[in-house]
C-alpha cells in the first residue's frame, strides 16, 4: 500500500527550488548561530537605541482617540461611557435585579427563588433533549443552589445574560456585513485574527478605562472576546443558503429585506446557533479572567478563595462552572438539532403549549412555596452542602501521599534540570537574526512563501519591541509544552478513536477539562512541582492537550470507511493500517488539532504568570496595574504575532495536505 | 431574602438613630472595591452595611488591587478601604500626582510586609528570626533547581519588593524567586506543610495566613529612612535595601475627590473609621477560620463591635 | 394586447459569465463558437437564444447538464441579468424593471418550480405554501384559505401542518408546485421539476401535472435533462447545446426529422409510434378516397397500429376531434414510422 503522505502532490513541480532555499535559510541561520562567539553585539540583540518607542507612541495615540471628560475634549471614551452608564448599565441592572436583587429597575425587593428558576430550566432542558437534559439543567440549578453558590451563580449569568446576546447581536450584523460586502469581509479577517491571538489581559485594561471598572467593563470584555465566531458562524451559514432557496424566495417576491429575515437567516438557522453556542462557550471562559476587572459572581469569588488557600471551596466552585458549561453547551446544541414538530390538526391549545405551560406552573409554585418555605428561596451558607474543608484534606492527603511526592519530585528534578531549563537557555544563546531566520525557514516548509515572509516580519517586529528575550521565554514555554502534549495526546486519541465508547468517554473528559477554570488547578500544581518551569509547561499541558486528543480523535473517525476496508484487505496489520491509511489521512485534521495546541498555548502561558514567570505574561500582569495603555498593548500584540506566524505556517500547509488528499 | 430580612431588621432597630442621621447624601449608590483577600472583603461589607444604616445605598464591585486607584480616580469606585504603604503605596501615589483622589487618614493598624517563615522552619533553624542565621540554614531550604543556595519566595515582581537586592546586599546565600501571585506563596507553604520541610516566603500582616500558619518574619537590620536610596544607610556602608522594610507601614483609606461633596455624611464616617490590627485579624477569622460569607462576617463583626463603629456614624461620640 | 402576441419573447439572448461580459459581448466577433469563447475566458451560459412561447403554451428545454437550460430559465424570470438581446413578458421588456417593479411582476404573474424543491426548511407545509402571499402583504386569513385550496388542490389536504422534512420527495414537490401556484401565475416555470425524484414517483408527479396543466391550462416553461419526459409533456420541445438552441420545434417533427446531428441522436433510440400523431403525417385529399373509417389526427401511430396493419387501403383519411375529414396518411408511412424501417 502506498504511502499516502510521501507521494508526490500534484504542486511539487517546483519542489527543487523550494528545497534549495530552504537549505539557504537554514544554512544562514545555522552559521550565525555557530558564529555567535564572534559577531557584534548588534547582531545578537537589537541594540536598545534602535528600539522605537512604540509604547509611548501608543499611548499618545490611545490619549488622543480617548478624549478627555475631564476637560471635556470629545473623544471615543465620551461615547464608550454614556453607552457603558446608560443602556449597558441600564440592562446590567434589570437582570442584576431579576437573578440576585439590586437597586435598579424594576426594583424587585427580592430576586426570583432559585428553585423557580431550576424548575424552569428543568423543563427547558426537557423540551429540548428529553429527560437527560432536563436532569443536567434541574440539576445544575439545585447544585449551585446546595452548595451555596446561587448568588454567586446568578452574579455571573446576570452579565452574561447582558453580554452573550450583545455579543450574538455585533456577531450577526457583523457577520451580514462580511458576507454582503467582500470588502468589509476583507477588512475585519485580519483584526479577527489578531483578536483571537491577543492574550486576554490587553482586553481588560482598555475595558476598564473606556466602560468602567465593574459589571460594564466585565461585560464589554466577554462580548468582545467572544463575538468573533459568531461573525465567522453567521457568514459562513449565510453562504452556505442553497441558490435554490435563494431563487424560491426571489420568484416569490421578496424584497431585499425580506430575502434576508425571512429567507436567508432562517435558512442559515444551524450555523448561526452553532455560533451562538461559540459565543456562549467563551463568555463562560472569560468568567474567570473578567473578575479581574470587576465581573462580580463566580469569578471573583474563586479568585478571593485561591488567595486564601481554600482548594476545596475553590474546586467546588470550579465544578459550579464546568456544570453551568456544560448544561449552556449541551442545551445550546440540542437547540441546534431541535427541528420543529408538526401538531396533528385540533390538537387542544394546552397540549400544543405543554412546555410553556409546564415551565409557568412549575415557576408560578415554587415561587410561591419559596414565600412560604425559605430553604426554596435561598440556601444559607450554614445550610448549604458545601464540603470545603473535606476537599481540601483530601486535596492535601492526596499530594501528601509518599509516592505521589516521590513521582512528582523525580519529574520535577528531570524536567527541570535536564531538559527545561537547557532549553530555555539554549533558545535565548541563540542570536536575534538567526533565530529570526529560523522561523522563517520552518514557516517556509511548512506553508510557503507567503507564511514564511509573515514570519519574518513578525518575529522582526517582535524584536522591534524591544521584549525579545520576554518573547523567547514565552515561545520556549509553549513549545515545550506543545511538545509534551503531543507525546500524551496524540496516542491518547488513537486509543481512543479504536472504540466508538472510549472515544466519547475521552471527548467528554476533553470538553470537561476544557471548561474546568485553569486556575484551579495552578495550586495542586505549585505544590506539587514548585514554583519551576515545569509547574508553567505541565499546566499548560492540560489545556493543550484538549484539542489534540480530540482533533486525532475526530481525524480517524473521519477516515472513509472504505479506505480503512481497502486496507484490511490489503492485508494491512492493524499498525500498517494506522501508520500507512488512517494517520495520513487524518494528518489535515491533526494539524488543525496541533494548530489549536498552539494557540491554546499561547492563551495559557499568559495565566502561567499566576504561578511566576519571567515571559511576556509577567509583564502583562504588571501593567494592569497602572494604565500603561501602551505597553500592555504592545505585549499584547507581541503575543499575538508569534501565535500568528504558526496559524498561518500550519494552517497553509493543512489546506494543501487536505487538497492534495481531495478531502477538501 | 435571608439577608436582606436580617438588613431590614438590623435597620428598623436602629430606625430611631436613622431619622436623627438624615443626611443630604446622594441616593447614587456608593460603591467600594473589593479585592481578593477576605480581610478586605469583610471590612468593605462591614463599612458598606455602616453606610446602608446611613441610608446610603451601597454597591460593591470586583477589582484588581492595583488598578483599582486609577478607577478612584475616576470615580468609577468612591472610595479604598485598604491601602497597603508596601504592596500599593506605588500605585496610590502615582494616582495622587495624577489627581482625583486623596487620602482620606490612616487606620489604627500597622503593615508589615517581609520575609517570613512558619514556626515548624524554627524547629530546624533555631537561629531564627536572626537574618545571622539564614546562612548557615541555606542548605535547608535548597530545592532541586537551587544546588546548595536556598530558596526564598519573594512576591510577584509587580509589588517590587527588591528581595534580590536585599540577598546580595546582605551576602546571602541565597536564590530569590518571584511568585505569581499571592496563591502561590500560599500553595508553596501549603506543599512544605505536611512534612513540615522549612521554607521562606514574603509575607504581611494583617493576613489570613497568621491564623492557619503561626510563624515570624526575620528579623533584618532596623529600617531606615533613605535605605533604598542612599548607601551610606544602614548597616553596609556601600549598600542599598541593606535593612528590613519598615515594620509598622501605614493602612491608609483613600477617597474619590467628589465623594465629600456628593456624599458628605459618608464621608465624614469614612475619616473617622480607623481598624487596628486585632479588628482586621478578627473580620478575616471569621471568613477564613469560621467559614462565614462575608456579608454574615461583616453582620456578626457589627453586632459584636456595636460600641467601636457607633462612635464613628454622624451623631455618635468622637 | 392580442391573444397571438407570444407571452415571453426572446430575441438573441445572450447570457456570459467571465470578468466583464458586457464588454466582451460587445466587442466579440459575431458567429464565435462556444469553445472559442471559453478560450477567451468566459463561458456562454446561454448563446444567441431566440424563442418565442405562445399564452397557454407548453415549451420543453431540453438539454444535458451544462447545456445552458437552467440558465436560460433563469434569464426568462430575471434571477439572472442578461448580457446582451431582450426579453419581453407579455410586451414589457423586463430588463428595463426597477427592482420594485420586477418584484411585482414576480408577485403577481410568475412562479417557479425548482429542482430540489427550494422549501424553507423552518416553515410549515402552510406557511411554505403562502410565503408568495406573505412576501406580497396579503393578510393572514386570506392567505391561509388561499394556501390550503392549493394544498387541497395538489393532493396535500391534511398535511399543511408537517414540516418539509417530514414529506417524502414527492411530496415535498408538490409543496414546491403548490407554492408556486399559490399567486395564480400566469407563467409557470419548472426548472426539472421531477429529476430529484425516484422514476416511478417521476410518472406519478408528470400524470399529476398534465392533469392540473389540463385544469389551468398556464402557459410554461419546463426543462429537462429527460428526452422522455419531454416528449410526453411538451407542446414545443427546445434543444439546448453549449447554451445555443439546436432546434425548436413539436416532438413529432424533431422525431421525424431532427435538423442537426446532435438532435439526432437523442431521437435514435426513441420508439417514434409513441409521439408522432396521425395528423403530423397528414396530406391534402388529393382525390384519394375518404369513405371508410378515419383515423384520428390526435392518435399516436402507435394507438393506431391495429388500425394501421390491418386496413389495407394505401391512404387513410384522418379526422379531426369533430369527426370531420381533414386529409388523408400513406399507409405505408405511418408503417414505417410503426416499424421503425424509415
Amino acid at each position: 500500500m502506498a504511502d499516502i503522505a510521501t507521494t508526490a502532490l500534484p504542486s511539487q513541480p517546483s519542489s527543487p527550488p523550494r528545497d534549495r532555499v530552504l537549505q539557504v535559510l537554514l544554512v544562514a541561520a545555522v552559521v550565525l548561530t555557530a558564529l555567535k562567539p564572534v559577531l557584534p553585539d548588534m547582531l545578537i540583540r537589537l541594540p536598545e537605541a534602535w528600539i522605537p518607542p512604540f509604547a509611548a507612541w501608543l499611548d499618545a495615540f490611545f490619549e488622543f482617540i480617548k478624549g478627555d471628560p475631564a476637560t471635556g475634549r470629545f473623544g471615543l471614551m465620551t461615547l464608550t461611557r454614556w453607552f457603558a452608564e446608560g443602556p449597558l448599565d441600564f440592562l446590567l441592572g434589570f437582570t442584576a435585579n431579576l437573578l440576585e436583587g439590586k437597586y435598579r429597575w424594576p426594583f424587585l425587593s427580592d430576586p426570583i427563588p432559585w428553585s423557580a428558576v431550576a424548575v424552569v430550566g428543568a423543563v427547558l432542558g426537557y423540551y429540548l433533549g428529553g429527560w437527560k437534559m432536563a436532569l443536567l439543567a434541574g440539576g445544575t440549578f439545585v447544585w449551585t443552589a446546595a452548595m451555596g453558590q446561587w448568588e454567586i451563580t446568578m452574579e455571573t449569568l446576570s452579565v452574561l445574560a447582558v453580554a452573550a446576546p450583545l455579543g450574538f447581536l455585533i456577531g450577526l450584523v457583523m457577520g451580514i456585513a462580511a458576507w454582503k460586502w467582500k470588502a468589509f469581509d476583507t477588512a475585519i479577517k485580519p483584526a479577527l485574527a489578531v483578536m483571537q491571538t491577543l492574550p486576554f489581559y490587553t482586553y481588560l485594561l482598555p475595558a476598564v478605562i473606556f466602560f468602567k471598572v465593574g459589571p460594564t467593563a466585565g461585560a464589554i470584555a466577554t462580548t468582545i472576546y467572544a463575538t468573533p465566531p459568531m461573525i465567522l458562524m453567521t457568514a459562513l451559514g449565510l453562504k452556505k443558503v442553497s441558490p435554490e432557496i435563494i431563487e424560491a424566495g426571489k420568484m416569490s417576491g421578496c424584497t431585499r429585506w425580506q430575502m434576508l429575515t425571512k429567507v436567508y437567516i432562517p435558512s442559515a438557522r444551524t450555523e448561526i446557533l452553532v455560533g451562538v453556542n461559540q459565543v456562549i462557550m467563551l463568555s463562560l471562559a472569560m468568567v474567570v479572567l473578567t473578575a479581574f476587572i470587576g465581573m462580580p459572581g463566580l469569578g471573583g469569588k474563586l479568585l478571593a478563595m485561591m488567595n486564601s488557600f481554600k482548594l476545596g471551596r475553590s474546586f467546588e466552585i470550579g465544578v459550579t462552572i464546568v456544570l453551568v458549561a456544560i448544561m449552556l453547551d449541551q442545551m445550546s446544541k440540542a437547540w441546534v438539532h431541535k427541528l420543529p414538530q408538526h401538531h396533528e390538526k385540533g390538537t387542544l391549545w394546552y397540549i400544543r403549549h405543554k412546555y410553556l405551560l409546564a415551565g409557568v406552573v412549575g415557576f408560578v409554585f415554587f415561587f410561591v412555596l419559596a414565600q412560604f418555605v425559605e430553604y426554596f428561596n435561598e440556601v444559607g451558607r450554614r445550610q448549604s452542602l458545601s464540603m470545603g474543608r473535606e476537599i481540601d484534606d483530601v486535596i492535601k492527603g492526596f499530594l501528601n501521599i509518599d509516592a505521589v511526592q516521590a513521582t512528582t519530585g523525580f519529574i520535577r528534578y528531570i524536567l527541570n534540570v535536564w531538559v527545561l531549563v537547557p532549553f530555555r537557555d539554549a533558545l535565548l544563546w541563540v542570536p536575534t537574526p538567526a533565530f529570526i531566520l529560523f522561523m522563517i525557514a520552518f514557516a517556509y516548509a511548512l506553508g510557503g512563501k507567503r507564511p514564511a515572509i509573515y514570519a519574518g516580519v513578525f518575529f522582526g517586529l517582535v524584536a522591534l519591541t524591544g521584549w525579545w528575550d520576554r518573547a523567547i521565554i514565552t515561545l520556549y514555554s509553549v513549545i515545550s509544552a506543545v511538545f509534551i502534549s503531543t507525546l500524551i495526546g496524540i496516542p491518547l486519541g488513537i486509543f481512543a478513536a479504536r472504540s466508538e465508547k472510549w472515544a466519547n468517554r475521552i471527548l467528554l473528559v476533553c470538553d470537561t477539562a476544557q471548561t474546568f477554570p485553569s486556575f484551579i488547578y495552578l495550586l495542586p500544581a505549585i505544590m506539587l512541582f514548585g514554583i519551576t518551569d515545569t509547574t508553567v509547561v505541565l499546566s499548560i499541558v492540560i489545556f493543550t492537550t484538549v484539542p489534540l486528543t480530540r482533533y486525532t480523535i475526530e481525524g480517524l473517525r473521519a477516515v472513509p470507511i472504505e479506505m480503512s476496508e481497502a486496507a484490511d484487505m490489503s492485508g494491512c496489520t492493524r499498525w500498517q493500517k494506522l501508520t500507512s491509511v488512517q494517520l495520513p489521512l487524518a494528518m489535515p485534521t491533526l494539524a488543525i488539532g496541533f494548530n489549536q495546541a498552539i494557540m491554546f498555548a499561547f492563551f495559557m502561558v499568559i495565566i502561567a504568570a499566576f504561578i511566576g514567570t519571567q515571559d511576556l505574561g509577567q509583564e502583562l500582569q504588571r501593567t494592569l496595574a497602572g494604565t500603561d495603555l501602551g505597553k500592555n498593548f504592545v505585549l499584547g500584540i507581541n503575543v499575538s504575532l508569534m501565535a500568528l506566524t504558526f496559524d498561518l505556517a500550519i494552517m497553509s500547509w493543512a489546506n494543501r495536505r487536505r487538497k492534495a488528499l481531495g478531502l477538501a | 431574602m435571608k439577608l436582606s430580612h436580617l438588613m431590614s431588621a438590623a435597620t428598623l432597630a436602629l430606625a430611631t438613630t436613622t431619622s436623627a442621621w438624615s443626611a443630604e447624601d446622594s441616593s447614587d449608590p456608593i460603591v467600594i472595591p473589593i479585592h481578593n483577600w477576605s480581610s478586605q472583603i469583610v471590612m468593605s461589607n462591614v463599612v458598606g452595611q455602616m453606610f446602608e444604616m446611613m441610608g446610603n445605598n451601597v454597591e460593591y464591585v470586583t477589582t484588581d488591587s492595583q488598578a483599582v486607584y486609577e478607577s478612584v480616580r475616576l470615580g468609577d469606585v468612591t472610595l479604598e478601604l485598604e491601602v497597603w504603604e508596601g504592596a500599593f503605596g506605588a500605585s496610590f501615589r502615582t494616582a495622587l500626582e495624577k489627581g482625583g483622589l486623596h487620602d482620606a487618614g490612616d487606620h489604627n493598624a500597622v503593615t508589615r510586609e517581609d520575609w517570613w517563615y512558619p514556626m515548624w522552619t524554627k524547629d530546624a533553624c533555631p537561629g531564627l528570626p536572626d537574618w545571622k542565621a539564614l546562612n548557615d540554614c541555606a542548605h535547608l531550604f535548597a530545592t532541586a533547581e537551587t544546588g546548595d543556595q536556598g530558596l526564598f519566595l519573594d512576591g510577584p515582581v509587580d509589588w517590587l519588593k527588591h528581595g534580590k537586592e536585599r540577598a546580595e546586599a546582605l551576602g546571602l546565600n541565597y536564590v530569590v524567586k518571584n511568585a505569581g501571585s499571592a496563591a502561590a506563596l500560599w500553595a508553596h507553604i501549603g506543599a512544605a506543610e505536611a512534612d513540615k520541610k522549612p521554607v521562606l516566603v514574603f509575607n504581611w500582616t494583617p493576613n489570613f495566613a497568621e491564623a492557619v500558619w503561626p510563624g515570624e518574619f526575620v528579623e533584618f537590620p532596623a529600617w531606615e529612612d533613605g535605605c533604598d536610596t542612599d548607601p551610606a544607610k544602614g548597616p553596609i556602608p556601600d549598600k542599598l535595601y541593606d535593612c528590613g522594610n519598615p515594620a509598622d507601614g501605614y493602612l491608609k483609606k483613600a477617597a474619590w475627590d467628589g465623594m465629600k461633596d456628593k456624599w458628605p455624611n459618608a464621608y465624614e464616617v469614612l475619616t473617622k473609621i480607623s481598624f487596628t490590627n486585632a479588628q482586621i485579624a478578627e473580620m478575616a477569622r471569621l471568613v477564613d477560620i469560621e467559614d462565614y460569607e462575608p456579608e454574615e462576617a461583616a453582620e456578626i463583626w457589627l453586632e459584636e463591635n456595636e460600641e467601636i463603629w457607633k462612635g464613628w456614624m454622624p451623631g455618635g461620640a468622637t | 394586447m392580442s391573444t397571438d402576441q407570444p407571452v415571453i419573447s426572446c430575441r438573441n439572448i445572450w447570457k456570459l459569465f467571465g470578468p466583464d461580459p458586457r464588454a466582451y459581448l460587445a466587442a466579440m466577433t459575431p458567429g464565435r463558437s462556444y469553445d472559442e469563447i471559453r478560450a477567451d475566458g468566459y463561458i456562454a451560459g446561454v448563446k444567441d437564444v431566440t424563442v418565442d412561447v405562445a399564452r397557454g403554451e407548453m415549451l420543453v428545454i431540453m438539454g444535458l447538464s451544462g447545456s445552458g437550460k437552467s440558465t436560460l430559465v433563469r434569464c426568462l424570470s430575471r434571477l439572472h441579468d442578461i448580457t446582451g438581446g431582450t426579453i419581453e413578458v407579455e410586451g414589457q421588456d423586463i430588463m428595463a424593471l426597477a427592482e420594485k417593479d420586477l418584484i411585482e411582476l414576480r408577485r403577481s404573474k410568475m412562479g417557479m418550480v425548482f429542482q430540489s424543491f427550494g422549501l424553507l426548511p423552518h416553515r410549515t407545509v402552510l406557511d411554505n405554501v403562502a410565503f408568495p402571499l406573505e412576501m406580497r402583504g396579503q393578510d393572514k386569513h386570506a392567505r391561509r384559505a388561499r394556501a390550503m385550496e392549493v394544498i387541497e388542490l395538489v393532493g396535500l389536504g391534511g398535511r399543511e401542518e408537517y414540516f418539509p422534512r417530514e414529506l417524502s420527495g414527492g411530496q415535498q414537490q408538490r409543496v414546491g408546485i403548490a407554492r408556486s401556484l399559490a399567486i395564480e401565475p400566469d407563467i409557470w416555470f419548472l426548472d426539472e421539476p421531477f429529476s430529484a425524484l425516484d422514476p416511478l414517483i417521476r410518472r406519478e408527479m408528470q400524470d399529476e401535472f398534465l392533469r392540473l396543466q389540463g385544469m389551468l391550462g398556464k402557459t410554461i416553461v419546463f426543462i429537462t435533462h429527460d428526452f422522455d419526459e419531454a416528449l410526453r409533456l411538451a407542446d414545443r420541445i427546445a434543444i439546448m447545446k453549449d447554451g445555443a438552441i439546436e432546434q425548436c420545434d413539436t416532438p413529432d417533427r424533431i422525431v421525424l426529422d431532427p435538423q442537426t446531428e446532435y438532435v439526432r441522436k437523442f431521437t435514435e433510440d426513441i420508439d417514434k409510434a409513441r409521439v408522432v400523431h396521425a395528423g403530423t403525417l397528414l396530406t391534402p385529399v388529393n382525390g384519394h378516397a375518404v369513405d371508410g373509417p378515419p383515423v384520428a389526427a390526435h392518435e399516436t401511430i402507435q394507438k393506431l397500429a391495429r388500425q394501421l396493419v390491418n386496413d389495407e387501403r394505401a391512404h387513410l383519411p384522418v379526422a379531426d376531434k369533430s369527426g370531420k375529414v381533414i386529409g388523408v396518411i400513406e399507409r405505408q408511412k405511418a408503417l414505417d414510422v410503426l416499424l421503425g424501417g424509415a
